[in-house]
């Protein structure tokens, strides 16, 4: 890219900052520790990912891929998961690459593990293997029920940690009809995962901010289903506070407890829309045009609309139904309401809001040509979001990391190499 | 007591909900002196949601305590001047200021960003809106519920081929949340490192696209739209929520290789069906999902939730009961697994608070009591501003502090 002589890079809110990503290595995607590691590579942290030598990371066999053809280095969830990284083969099973790992481990501030506690353990890459020897490195475990819970030898992940939380129960949001062939619902993609991905980064950064004063490291114990326990604090702190029987738990009646918010029907998709308190309610009286029905006793405080639900979100739907999702959207907000439009991923992907704010970056990636993904999860002024680099292809900074840089002789990494441990 | 990693630290709160004080208090906990900033004129909504023991109260609400702790609080009426112009000096004894207002609100008091960095040049600030603070939506009124419908992650969560379907727990609130204490605390690193502050502008729904990567890039490289497909997943089956017996007790079984399937038709005591023909791979039992499901179900219904999920554990499958709070709240795992703490509180006593999803070996983060409105008014203005107290009387008659 040709740039102005006097061009300087951004700074970058953690450079200097160096973090090593493991790998899971269970059949089940987990893919937490990655987003983790993600989120810290695109402020400028320097992440070297370990891979498994031949089949890669997990993600790299997930797609999406490009025409339906599956292949390790362009598959889309690879290439948006590893933005920024450096990328190196372990075979982590081996002494040889452990010891590999351990001289990188040498020269890191971080460690992101998602290996099962019990494997830890088995190939002395725990808390206290890797404290004895790295007093001062920062050993986060990312599992599914954490290191030291009695659930620790239990297999989880997206799906489990979302139902075991309770989060799955209250999904979908509004109350279903027909509970025997409504499941509870899981939340689409694995919000579970970048979840649990996002709580590790901002508690190893707590971390760090602990060996500022104290220039010891730790061991930071995240688990994936406590991750997703605590999105239910409201319905934590209701139940130890109210008495016992006043919350609502049966799904055939969430929507008594929540009032009139949900998705409705619009002449040309679905509307999310949001009538439940006072101040909304007389936003949405404006917007109907003060009718007379809407000032009656019936439906004169949350409570009291409450009880009378249906009527509400019958008038709802009534309105909606000469309305499209751009015309409520405009209206309702017009009036301080609520309201959205339901998008599909198209609508995202073509969206004036996002194009004005430039959130999509483009990635002209060298084996998978021009990739369009989401960008900055939020836009920081000093030191912006940057795709700087894309994903590494497999084993790609085995020889810059190992010889260049840990001062592997040649020949011996030659050896590694033919052995497949890296 | 060892020194708590953000003890010098000290954040102006204005946010309110869900999101803001959830990553605040995350800070609080690590030792920020976190000042949540309300007002009686205009408190959080989240006072009103519910109350204790039956009894609602501006300071009786069990959901504002489980998400407030570890702060002080204090009554300011930012509509007068005088209130303002105490939220500025505030600001100059602040490290952070945190708000997720509708755009323009605190510039409209002289708080924007604009008018705060030249009272404290190295300050840190973040807002939190539905969409943004610039482009032609900007000025929307949202939450995390309606947000995510604009994100993408709506349309995608619901039973296959169905409607789209709300998240649970006002998702995507606390995942936001939980990703500005990332934010910030990347933003605080760099200014240990340089001596500059910065503005962070997060745009919620941006923040949910970000975590649809798999659907938005299906959109970018194949021109495809997907849709909902339940609890199924495109790499696993069967990957899904099943009947155990009882009235909607459930089992979550995510099942990711050949070998897991076998294990899994063994404790359903169905060993042949692990070499029926339809499902006996992985591509087999992608292709014939829905007959997939519905012989599960058949099976795991003969089972109890707990004798279920103890079979399936018991050979390795992941696999979990789905819970409800009340099933959350008798599970003996999480209830000793220290997130759960007994926080007094001025007017309620003390009550079970959710705190920390993480341990730290060398950190133990400082929990205590969500404030009552103005509960630490005087104390603050009188510790930090220097103000005595006939001073805070006055303002108080004059209804700058209320």
């Amino acid at each position: 890219m040709a740039r102005f002589p006097d061009y300087k890079e951004p700074p970058e809110a953690l450079s200097g900052l160096s973090v090593v990503e493991l790998p899971s290595l269970d059949p089940m995607p987990f893919l937490a520790a990655a987003m983790a590691a993600k989120s810290m590579a695109d402020f400028g942290a320097e992440v070297i990912k370990v891979e498994p030598p031949i089949i890669g990371a997990r993600e790299r066999q997930l797609g999406p891929f490009r025409d339906e053809m599956p292949d390790p280095e362009t598959g889309g969830l690879h290439l948006y998961l590893n933005t920024n990284k450096l990328g190196v083969t372990l075979d982590l099973e081996d002494s040889r690459a452990r010891e590999v790992l351990m001289r990188m481990l040498a020269g890191a501030d971080i460690v992101l593990n998602p290996l099962a506690p019990a494997l830890s353990a088995r190939l002395g890459l725990d808390f206290a293997a890797l404290a004895a020897r790295f007093p001062k490195l920062i050993i986060v475990s990312v599992t599914f029920f954490g290191t030291d819970s009695p659930y620790r030898d239990n297999r989880g992940g997206d799906l489990v940690a979302t139902h075991m939380s309770g989060v799955g129960f209250e999904t979908p949001w509004h109350q279903v009809t027909d509970p025997k062939n409504q499941p509870p619902l899981k939340l689409a993609g694995r919000q579970a995962d970048y979840l649990t991905g996002y709580t590790a980064a901002a508690a190893a950064m707590c971390a760090l901010f602990d060996r500022k004063n104290s220039g010891r490291g730790q061991h930071v114990d995240v688990s994936q289903w406590l991750a997703m326990v605590s999105m239910l604090r409201p319905n934590i702190g209701v139940y130890s506070h109210e008495s016992r029987e006043a919350p609502i738990f049966e799904r055939t009646r969430a929507r008594l407890k929540r009032g009139a918010q949900w998705v409705y029907p619009s002449t040309d998709g679905w509307v999310s829309f949001n009538a439940g308190t006072d101040r909304f309610w007389r936003g949405w009286k404006n917007v109907m045009g003060k009718p007379d029905w809407m000032d009656a006793e019936m439906f004169g405080s949350p409570l009291a609309r409450a009880g009378h639900i249906d009527a509400i979100e019958a008038a709802i739907v009534d309105w909606l139904s000469t309305e499209t999702r751009q015309s409520a959207f405009e209206k309702a907000q017009a009036e301080h309401v609520p309201c959205f439009p339901v998008h599909t991923c198209s609508e995202v992907a073509a969206n004036p809001q996002y194009a004005a704010r430039g959130f999509f970056a483009d990635h002209d990636h060298p084996t998978a040509r021009e990739v369009r993904m989401p960008g900055a999860p939020c836009r920081m002024s000093a030191t912006p979001w940057r795709l700087k680099r894309g994903a590494p292809r497999l084993g790609e900074h085995n020889r810059a990391i190992m010889i260049d840089r840990l001062h592997i002789a040649p020949g011996e990494f030659d050896a590694l190499k033919a052995a497949r441990v890296i | 007591m060892p020194r708590l990693p953000l003890e010098n630290i000290r954040i102006l709160d204005f946010g309110w909900i869900y999101a803001v004080p959830h990553a605040t208090a995350w800070l609080g906990a690590l030792g920020a002196d976190v000042i949540r900033v309300e007002s009686t004129l205009a408190p959080d909504l989240v006072r009103f949601l519910t109350g204790t023991d039956g009894v609602p109260g501006f300071n009786r609400s069990g959901i504002y305590h489980s998400i407030n702790f570890s702060r002080r609080g204090v009554a300011l009426n930012l509509t007068n001047p005088k209130a303002q112009e105490i939220a500025r000096r505030l600001v100059a004894r602040s490290d952070v200021v945190t708000e997720n207002f509708t755009v323009g609100n605190l510039p409209k008091y002289g708080l924007g960003y604009d008018d705060l960095r030249k009272i404290r040049p190295d300050l840190i600030m973040l807002s939190g809106t539905p969409l943004g603070q610039d482009g032609p939506f900007a000025k929307t009124v949202g939450f995390g519920p309606t947000t995510q419908a604009f994100a993408g992650l709506c349309h995608l969560t619901g039973y296959p081929d169905g409607f789209p379907c709300g998240i649970g727990g006002t998702w995507p609130d606390f995942a936001v949340g939980t990703a500005m204490v990332f934010f910030l605390l990347a933003a605080l690193h760099y200014r240990d490192r340089t001596g500059q502050g910065q503005y962070i502008d997060l745009s919620m729904a941006e923040m949910v696209t970000t975590m649809i990567p798999e659907a938005m890039l299906d959109f970018f490289m194949n021109g495809r739209d997907p849709g909902p497909i339940g609890n199924r997943d495109d790499a696993m089956a069967p990957h899904g929520v099943y009947p155990a017996s009882g009235d909607d007790k459930w089992v979550a079984i995510a099942i990711a290789t050949d070998a897991e399937f076998g294990a899994l038709c063994d404790a359903l005591g169905a060993p042949s069906m692990a070499s029926d023909r339809a499902f006996a791979r992985l591509t087999d039992r992608l292709r014939n999902v829905a007959m997939l499901d519905a012989e599960v179900a058949a099976r795991t219904r003969n089972f109890t939730r707990e004798d279920l999920v103890a079979r399936l554990r018991a050979r390795g499958i992941a696999a979990g009961p789905v819970y409800n709070t009340e099933d959350l709240m008798h599970d003996e795992a999480f209830l000793n697994s220290g997130m759960l703490v007994k926080l007094k509180h001025g007017e309620v006593g003390e009550r079970d608070v959710p705190t920390l999803p993480v341990r730290f070996s060398a950190i133990e983060p400082r929990f205590s009591g969500a404030p009552m409105i103005g509960e630490h008014t005087g104390e603050v203005l009188s510790e930090l501003l220097g103000m005595k107290s006939q001073e805070i009387e006055r303002l108080k008659e004059e209804k700058a502090l209320l």
